[in-house]
């Protein structure tokens, strides 16, 4: 199991890394997919794990001076809010209706990472 | 720039909500946002939505937790698979053709989406 885990979130960075997509969209149903998390703990766990993966590249685009902090303060006052609303809120939406959801996100980033012409530059 | 406070604030707040609600980051909202309401670049836009999560994330994930849902030791390991995760995706980003792996991926991704809505 604990070989398992480290495996999923191996392969959910990876993969994040790899196409340029959040972690959260794929470590969610990896988690309750492949190890059977329920729909709100893997959330949950989802947001908690990508705050090192977020460091660590804060700190390389930092180097790089490429963060408008500024920006980033005020976004970040209304993500705080905004957060702090829905995290309750959903607390009270049943599973099986959150995992259906999730399940239509998965599929609008899967038909725009289909559709998507090469970017970029 | 002199971009309203308010409109920045909007796009956070609309952010965190979906953040919230999926237990994502929100840069899938942040990052065109930026791009296209405040002209910011595609790579300042990245590194600033990554600055945006750690704190969204966070608060996110403590509130979860205060619900009791959070598993320490799942997200432990979780952490240290994704971290070394997204240091071998950097690398095997810069040589391997990332659209066919996005067609692959993208097909990948409507399987397990629909498994989630009708399963």
């Amino acid at each position: 199991m604990i070989l398992m885990t480290i495996l999923t979130g191996l392969l959910a960075g990876a993969l994040s890394g790899l196409l340029g997509i959040g972690g959260g969209a794929v470590l969610v149903p990896m988690m309750v997919l492949v190890l059977g998390i329920s729909q709100h703990s893997a959330q949950g766990i989802s947001l908690l794990v990508i705050v090192p993966t977020a460091l660590t590249g804060v700190w390389h685009f930092h180097k790089q001076h490429l963060i408008d902090y500024r920006m980033a303060a005020y976004l970040a006052a209304g993500a705080a809010i905004g957060i702090l609303i829905s995290a309750n809120f959903v607390q009270f939406i049943p599973g099986v209706i959150l995992k259906k959801f999730f399940g239509v996100f998965v599929l609008f980033i899967g038909a725009r990472m289909i559709f998507s012409k090469t970017q970029k530059e | 720039m002199t971009e309203l406070p308010v409109k920045l604030l909007s796009v956070g707040f609309l952010a965190g909500i979906m953040g919230g609600l999926l237990g994502i980051g929100g840069g899938i909202i942040l990052v065109p946002a930026m791009i296209s309401w405040f002209a910011v670049k595609q790579h300042n836009a990245h590194a600033i939505s990554l600055a945006v999560i750690i704190p969204t994330g966070i608060i996110g994930g403590l509130t979860y937790g205060s619900h009791g849902n959070i598993d320490l030791t799942v997200t432990l390991y979780l952490i240290i698979g994704s971290v070394l995760g997204a240091i071998l995706g950097a690398r095997l980003a810069t040589k391997l053709p990332a659209t066919h792996l996005k067609k692959i991926f993208g097909i990948m991704l409507l399987v397990v989406g629909l498994r989630m809505v009708i399963g």
